[in-house]
């Protein structure tokens, strides 16, 4: 977006943006708030239609950073707004009467790093678990005050005479891993949902400040581990931008095959699985026949099935073989056969249409507050697609569509995310016969990186959408801070919206739709 | 003077018991992939008994722990492990329930090192994610400790 | 001594049907082994604590299937009779009577119907 300095300069005088190299940086302006700037810089992004993509904060050690990033769907013009803040004594302004995705981000920022928001209705902790003493993203260690200590227990429901509360528990088959869900129930209607985080939080983001840039590359894959490819590539090439590693064209190709393979397996696990919730099992062993085929063409190459950790800074870590060439080419073959059967089995089934349409619409204001991303926002109708926004790796030099649905209702993700896995075939098809030859590893990447001191901020779509990677150097071997913005996390925070009045299987049916994995979301 | 114990009637209850292990959803982490994958058809553990997972504890006797335990989590897995009726049994499945796999560093706050911290747990499957082969070999480990014998022969590796 | 010759085939059947239910029970109490933890007893959440008590207004939706329910139920009752009936040997017009007797009963289903029990709105918006 052009023009846009002047228009912030115009609109909020005191600020004072500045223009930075986007493929250096991943973001295309920064600026620096101060708490008086901020909420009037806030309300002018969200005049113009800008989604509050991450907010994160970072300890630095005289300093705590808030760093917020605004983007835009369609022609992505990123904003990087940062503010500083007292470690003695954190306190910031609170988006979340503005952005409604700012609510959870906050309290995430509150149980890690004790920064007090002013103006957030409910600052209980989110994620920790109820005997921790400290805040454990602070560098030095700060141990709880006493105001945080009664936030510790976060949900306590009062007691009403008409509606009961109810758990939809950590052990539940149709959540999709381990979410609880507290119930407000009227009857078989919800009157309001409040999700639990935190059941799976294995302090990936502690980890990466105690690793080196090569020992964390096991760990990006257990965080999404149905789309590990898509996670290893984002990581790398985070990575590969703040070190400026050239990455040869062979490896770019294998790439997005390979994340593709991965993209059409985490969609065919996300149908059976949620026809499985809908209480229809028979696809559930269909899709695990076909995944079958991809996990035995993707395990020749990499060496697992599921979590995989095949991408290196600067490559690969094997180069792909005929049999890997053609098994893929095998497995396309058969899966332009199977959209068939899933037609006549799944699409058509009037069961199943009346379960899912029309239920959790989602209108366009409503993706751009809560900041949802991947297909639950291109059902909305909004054609927002990374790879074609922000193209990484071979991207820009395979032609695919961009699948968009109508009312933004459940069965529109389902359509969004069959065309996909159909658009998914092309990409590959299209780049095995582009693949070139050559070297799969650049040369000379050094054995202890030695990035400058900075930040970047690296995106790619993943199978449940928008992939932000934010990592802060400072000149050692290891990040000094890695933030992960998942897709997750921001879908699951419209789920309490889309809940309220509506009866419990359908609300079963909006949660599946949202694609959820939750060792992202607790990270 | 109960529960009564005669030895033929516990070698036929315990074969019985051993062949048909329900097992409760109990899916944490990625493993969890992993065990749904062995209970589909390519690697199918109904024929071992296990075809149908409940999805409540008071009708399993199989508690197979996937993936990484946290302290929150903590004190959910011993409800559900107690509100199983006896006798009941627990795999490991992982190396997170084993011994908190990868997430073992200095200075960590959440994690539970190992499940058997927790509960009492007859089988261990390592691997990161282990392969559902893997997972079927715990299997009949498991019914090797219930029944004594072992019914299917161990294969040897070809290395 | 007369009832009791006449009823002992339903004698035996309760005396059965009784022991049915209550030998495997006993087999499995003095066979299985017996565990208690904390938890055992308490009410299964999902391995949460329940919140609140059970003992609350529910919504009236559920009590018209209860109440239809108990309508069948008691239609049952009188269908009883006649099945003990058919041996003898009836005539058509029996069953005719029989059948004006059900689709009366219907009728109050079919009335429920119509006006929109069965069906659950969508979305209630509060």
């Amino acid at each position: 977006m052009s023009g846009i300095i002047e228009e912030i300069k115009a609109c909020v005088p005191g600020a004072g943006p500045v223009e930075v190299s986007y493929p250096e940086k991943g973001y295309h302006y920064a600026l620096e708030a101060s708490a008086d700037t901020l909420p009037g810089l806030v309300g002018f992004f969200d005049e113009k239609r800008f989604y509050l993509e991450c907010l994160l904060c970072t300890d630095y050690a005289d300093y705590l950073e808030l760093v917020y990033l605004f983007n835009t769907h369609l022609s992505p013009c990123r904003v990087k707004v940062t503010l500083k803040i007292d470690p003695q004594h954190p306190v910031a302004p609170s988006l979340s009467a503005i952005y409604a995705s700012a609510y959870w981000y906050e309290r995430e920022i509150h149980e890690f790093y004790g920064v007090l928001f002013t103006g957030h209705p409910n600052m209980a902790y989110l994620f920790l678990h109820d005997g921790i003493d400290h805040y454990p993203l602070r560098k030095a260690n700060v141990p709880v005050s006493p105001e945080d200590q009664k936030r510790l227990d976060s949900f306590k429901p009062g007691e009403a005479e008409d509606t009961f509360c109810i758990n939809l528990g950590p052990q539940h088959p149709s959540t999709h891993g381990v979410l609880r869900v507290v119930l407000k129930m009227d009857g078989e209607y919800i009157e309001q949902a409040e999700p639990v985080l935190g059941y799976l939080h294995r302090m990936h983001e502690k980890m990466a400040e105690n690793r080196s840039y090569q020992q964390f590359l096991p760990n990006t894959g257990r965080m999404d581990y149905l789309g590990a490819m898509s996670f290893n590539l984002g990581y790398v090439l985070a990575v590969e931008k703040l070190c400026a590693i050239p990455v040869p064209d062979r490896a770019k190709f294998v790439r997005i095959i390979t994340t593709e393979l991965n993209r059409i397996s985490s969609h065919l696990l996300w149908v059976g699985a949620y026809l499985a919730d809908l209480g229809a099992l028979t696809p559930f062993l269909f899709v695990f026949d076909d995944r079958e085929q991809i996990l035995d063409v993707l395990e020749g190459v990499s060496g697992s099935r599921l979590t995989y950790c095949y991408f290196r800074f600067g490559g690969l870590y094997n180069d792909v073989d005929d049999r890997f060439i053609a098994g893929t080419k095998a497995f396309v073959q058969r899966m332009w056969r199977r959209f068939t059967l899933y037609e006549k089995l799944v699409t058509g089934n009037v069961i199943f249409i009346n379960r899912t349409k029309g239920i959790g619409t989602i209108t366009k204001e409503q993706a751009r507050k809560y900041g949802v991303a991947g297909p639950v926002l291109r059902s909305a109708g909004i054609a927002c697609d990374l790879r074609k926004e922000e193209p990484y790796s071979a991207y820009n030099e395979v032609e695919f569509d961009v699948p968009i649905g109508e009312h933004g209702d459940v069965l529109d993700t389902y359509r969004v995310r069959i065309a996909e896995m159909e658009n998914s075939l092309r990409i590959i098809e299209q780049a095995l016969a582009k693949l070139p030859g050559g070297p799969f590893m650049a040369e000379k990447v050094p054995k202890k990186l030695k990035p400058p001191r900075g930040d970047v901020y690296q995106v790619v779509e993943t199978p449940r959408g928008e992939l932000g990677i934010y990592i802060v150097s400072d000149e050692s071997d290891g990040p000094s801070r890695m933030k992960w913005r998942v897709p997750s996390f921001s879908n699951l925070m419209i789920f309490p919206e889309l809940a309220k009045g509506v009866l419990l299987a359908d609300a079963v049916a909006i949660l599946g739709s949202l694609d959820l994995v939750i060792p992202e979301i607790d990270r | 003077m109960f529960p009564v114990k005669f030895a033929l009637v516990e070698k036929v209850l315990d074969l019985a018991r051993a062949n048909s292990l329900w097992p409760v959803t109990f899916g944490l982490a990625c493993c969890a992939i992993e065990m749904m994958a062995a209970a589909m058809s390519r690697f199918d553990l109904d024929r071992f008994g296990a075809g149908v997972f409940r999805a409540s504890p008071r009708q399993a006797d199989l508690m197979i722990v996937t993936g990484t335990v946290t302290k929150k989590m903590a004190p959910v897995l011993t409800t559900l492990y107690e509100q199983m009726p006896s006798p009941k049994w627990v795999i490991a499945m992982g190396n997170c329930a084993i011994s908190g796999g990868p997430f073992v560093f200095e200075g960590q706050y959440n994690l539970v090192e190992g499940v058997d911290l927790l509960i009492p747990v007859d089988v261990y499957v390592p691997g990161c994610p282990p392969r559902p082969e893997a997972l079927l070999e715990g299997f009949l480990k498991l019914q090797e400790k219930i029944t004594g014998t072992r019914r299917f022969p161990r294969v040897e590796s070809a290395w | 001594m007369d009832i009791l010759n006449q009823f002992s085939s339903v004698l035996l059947f309760t005396i059965v049907a009784v022991l049915f239910t209550l030998i495997p029970i006993f087999i499995a109490y003095i066979l299985a082994p017996r565990t208690k933890g904390a938890k055992t007893l308490a009410t299964y959440e999902c391995g949460i604590e329940p919140y609140g008590s059970a003992w609350i207004r529910y919504s009236i939706n559920y009590y018209i299937y209860a109440l239809i329910f108990i309508a069948f139920d008691v239609d049952i009752l009188y269908l009883f009779p006649v099945a003990l009936s058919y041996t003898r040997g009836g005539a058509m017009h029996e069953f005719y009577a029989l059948v004006a007797f059900v689709l009366i009963l219907a009728l109050a289903v079919i009335y429920a119907w119509g006006k929109g029990v069965f069906t659950w709105k969508r979305k209630c918006s509060r």
